[in-house]
């Protein structure tokens, strides 16, 4: 299916954005001024809706003309593209968007023509899905994980190239040991939080200069020896 | 013919440098959320040639190996293709003026990692007869080769993002799949190694370093103008 | 292709002197005028890149300007405008591109390249001090002579004299010099690797125009070059950087990671950079330096990393397989033939063999100079992508074990086999092994160009 690769959803949606004439600020440039205000981290509408990987909001003022021969011609109404690639289907993933971030979704969505607002959730999905636009070909480079394994699988990765690091040299017992208490910090460590920049995981261990002498740090600090 | 020069570096310093001069907070520009780049273009083709576009497309989705260089490029998390025929942008309600347009529209929208300009150079330099496939049905699309022009064809297409967001700002596609390698092989790990004695523990940590260690890489914040 | 006319083009762009001795000398135009007689007063003394029928001169000099040195001599508002972005800026304002932030930030540079004011770059090398001394204090006189130009500062290089020989070596103890890039229609002594790799695993010259202004490149186009024609061709962009280099801090570092490493300190080294300290590629040797390949000029560049893309022999992220990846990334190394960079460039500071105690503090390091077409495209985008940062290698942010900004977080990862003598291995808490001190991008004219300039008969048309 088009719109689908692996468990990965990619959602293409054009809404048609109103025009007003005798509206102090347009319908286009009031959902600009809405989306350079919107958290673009972990504060994100879209890490609520937490199944998203990768979304983004356009405003699509017109066609691009490129040039004679080529005829010059203009769309009639500007356009919110929004671009989503989710795990799960698009029923639920729309119903999410209703039901937690209906106020930024009202936010954006009340300058297009024909919106229904959130409170109907089932209207809300048949709007979405009117403006919805089938995608011709889809490529996700990662198919089959969702964010939050992803999430976890960077969690871990930072957390295993610490132990790596910090386990050289130790003895096979020793090793044995701080392995099972490593598993154990792991799996214990907070869920990972979309769209926060970093591994979301433990802290950095601090060893700072733990091979080094006194005098590497003394080094680092600019001073002679 | 020095406006074109001008042009030319205005290009290379809009994008390249985050449409700022690489100073303050790396999150300026909306095009790009860390590691990630959100690009949109959109190209008209002549109605009748639209249906080349989706049989290639229908090809390349069947035929796997062929997919094989844009995935050995790791360049890209997510990218799509929507063909908009003349007379299907969405109307919802009959209040919306209708289009009336003679074009078809191929919309592309790529989430990539790496800078524009590394990107296209990419691009050009090992996917040029893929690229020209599926755009040299575009009006006035000059090829993929030389390169110049076709960043130049590109970035009068591109219009910019207004709002992105990614899950997994810090990581690029290649952080992504070490990360689940990783994630794999500790699942393996953990299994396998139930019940051993501190000696065949070891050995098996071994065989797990071997099997993660290209994949440690640290993530972090993206290069200025990313 | 065209034949190249060597006698237009500089020498330092065409070859590596191999002459022990450099001075680099940094001036200031004083006004258009006077500047301009000046450099005509130079132009019979330029070096090109003529053959030498004798052998080696006693000592060469070439001639470089910055962007404000080009505006300072007055060149034409068109040619200035249309030189590319990153060199109308100057290195310093590509900071954060490149790096250099931190310990590497300019705050922490010499003067002479923190003001800004540098114009001129003329470098002179030689086979002895005297004549060094000679013509460094004929170059003076000159300048005074003319009033054309103000020594703002000056710095000398040099080889290390090791054993009553003159040594490749650098400070960390690595013999340096290798893999410069072979370009079509350059005269050299080509060794098979130097230059792009073909589908049937053999090697050819890159195209002319990765290295000189006016020629075609890799990508079949004219790199990005200021009008007209004449003032570009035959011409090259070269970065200077002057890297200081932590020598106690390096020396330290390697022999406590050296006694913890399986391998010992020697593969310690080896591994960290790509070849042994003696130059042998680790690719070819994994388990011990052989002076047989190291001088077998048909190997000792010879070798890709199609068959170790796991990093057991030479590891991901060494020195040398991050800046020439050769087929590291697949496509059959078409990725990397508009990343090549041609390296110029000499150790400064009293050489400190191993027997006796070195330091961080003092003037030692490297002059690192590169040539290129495109700073943007070959040396900028080395240095931001493949050395401050790994994801091409698939190593996420790891930079470069030796030249990384590190700021004693990073770590740098060895990768092994089963063998127990190359055990997975990794370096944490790495320090900056080298600092930047200062250094600006550079044009290097063509004689012709230089004529122009000196003239002041640039034509943007």
């Amino acid at each position: 299916m088009a719109n689908q690769s692996g468990s990965v959803y990619g959602l293409t949606i054009l809404s048609p954005i109103c025009y007003d004439k005798t509206a102090e600020t347009s319908h286009n440039c009031a959902i600009r001024m809405k989306l350079a205000a919107m958290p673009r981290d972990e504060f994100s509408p879209f890490a609520k809706v937490s199944s998203t990987h990768l979304a983004r909001l356009v405003v699509m003022d017109d066609v691009v003309y490129v040039g004679a021969p080529s005829c010059e011609e203009h769309l009639k109404s500007q356009y919110l593209i929004f671009e989503t690639n989710f795990d799960g289907d698009l029923d639920t993933y729309l119903s999410r968007m209703a039901r937690e971030i209906p106020e930024e979704v009202d936010a954006v969505w009340q300058h297009c023509w024909g919106y229904p607002g959130v409170k109907n959730v089932d209207a809300f999905i048949a709007y979405m899905k009117k403006c919805q636009v089938t995608t011709t070909f889809f490529f996700a480079d990662v198919n089959n994980k969702t964010v939050q394994q992803t999430l976890i699988a960077l969690q871990t990765q930072a957390a295993v190239a610490e132990f790596v690091e910090h386990a050289q040299g130790l003895s096979p017992s020793e090793l044995q040991k701080s392995f099972a208490s490593f598993l154990v910090k792991l799996r214990g460590a907070p869920p990972p939080v979309p769209g926060r920049p970093g591994a979301g995981g433990p802290p950095r261990i601090e060893t700072k200069m733990k091979w080094a002498s006194k005098n590497l740090a003394a080094s680092m600090a600019g001073g002679a020896q | 013919m020095q406006g074109g020069y001008v042009c030319l570096a205005f290009v290379s310093l809009r994008t390249d440098n985050g449409g700022s001069s690489g100073r303050g907070t790396e999150q300026a520009v909306t095009n790009i959320n860390h590691k990630t780049y959100a690009m949109n273009a959109i190209t008209p083709m002549k109605w009748w040639k639209t249906w080349i576009v989706r049989v290639f497309f229908v090809i390349l989705g069947t035929i796997k190996p062929l997919q094989k260089d844009l995935v050995q490029l790791s360049f890209i998390h997510f990218a799509r293709w929507v063909i908009i025929k003349r007379r299907s942008f969405p109307h919802v309600v009959p209040g919306q003026p209708k289009e009336e347009l003679k074009y078809d529209y191929l919309l592309f929208f790529s989430n990539f990692n790496g800078t524009w300009n590394q990107y296209i150079d990419a691009f050009s330099a090992v996917l040029s007869r893929g690229l020209n496939a599926i755009w040299r049905w575009s009006e006035k699309f000059p090829g993929s080769v030389p390169v110049t022009p076709f960043k130049q064809y590109i970035a009068h297409c591109q219009f910019d993002t207004d709002y992105y967001y990614t899950a997994y700002p810090y990581a690029t596609t290649n952080d992504v799949k070490a990360a689940h390698r990783v994630q794999a092989a500790l699942e393996v790990l953990e299994k396998d190694s139930a019940g051993q004695s501190a000696e065949d523990f070891a050995r098996s940590y071994l065989k797990f370093v071997l099997t993660v260690q290209s994949d440690l890489g640290e993530t972090g914040k993206a290069p200025v103008g990313t | 292709m065209s034949k190249l006319d060597a006698t237009d083009i500089q020498g330092f762009v065409l070859r590596g002197y191999g002459l022990p001795f450099a001075r680099y000398m940094f001036l200031e135009i004083a006004d258009v005028q006077r500047g301009r007689r000046f450099i005509g007063s130079l132009l019979g003394q330029i070096t090109t890149g003529e053959h030498w029928d004798a052998g080696k001169p006693e000592w060469t000099l070439n001639i470089a300007f910055t962007h404000k040195g080009l505006v300072n001599l007055n060149l034409p508002d068109a040619s200035l405008l249309t030189f590319p972005v990153e060199f109308i800026q100057g290195m310093k304002a590509r900071g954060e591109i490149l790096g250099d932030t931190g310990r590497n930030g300019p705050e922490r540079w010499d003067a002479v390249w923190k003001d800004g004011r540098v114009d001129v770059w003329v470098a002179v090398n030689s086979k002895n001090k005297e004549t060094l001394e000679e013509r460094c204090a004929d170059l003076i006189r000159l300048t005074s002579e003319t009033g054309g130009a103000k020594l703002l500062g000056s710095q000398d290089a040099g080889a290390f004299l090791i054993d009553g020989q003159w040594s490749p070596k650098e400070h960390f103890g690595y013999t340096d010099g290798f893999g410069n890039p072979d370009f079509l229609g350059v005269k050299r002594n080509t060794q098979p690797g130097q230059g792009k790799l073909l589908s049937d695993g053999s090697w050819a010259p890159l195209a002319t125009g990765e290295l000189l202004l006016g020629y075609a490149d890799e990508a079949g186009e004219l790199p990005v070059a200021p009008v007209p024609h004449l003032l570009a061709i035959n011409g090259s962009f070269m970065v200077y950087r002057k890297l200081h280099q932590n020598v106690a801090t390096f020396r330290r570092y390697l022999e406590e990671k050296g006694t913890l490493y399986a391998g010992g300190k020697e593969k310690l080294a080896a591994k960290l950079i790509g070849r042994w300290r003696d130059g042998t590629p680790v690719e070819l040797s994994p388990d011990a330096p052989d002076q047989q390949v190291v001088k077998d000029k048909q190997r000792n560049v010879n070798f890709t990393f199609g068959n170790d893309l796991n990093g057991a022999r030479c590891p991901v992220g060494a020195h040398i397989r991050r800046t020439n990846p050769r087929d590291a990334f697949g496509f059959n190394g078409q990725l990397i033939n508009r990343r090549r960079i041609t390296r110029r460039g000499l150790p400064y500071g009293p050489y400190v063999p191993e027997s006796e105690p070195a330091r961080d503090d003092g003037e030692h390091g490297i002059i690192f100079m590169a040539l290129n077409a495109s700073l943007f495209r070959q040396f900028e985008f080395v240095q931001q992508q493949w050395v401050e940062y790994g994801n091409d290698a698939r190593l996420g942010n790891d930079k470069d074990m030796l030249m990384g900004n590190h700021e004693g977080h990073d770590r740098y990862t060895i990768q092994g086999s089963e063998d127990p003598r190359n055990p997975p291995f990794v370096c944490g808490d790495l320090p900056n092994f080298v600092e930047l001190r200062g250094g600006d991008y550079f044009f290097l004219p063509s004689m012709t160009a230089l004529r122009m300039i000196v003239a002041g008969t640039v034509d943007p048309r």
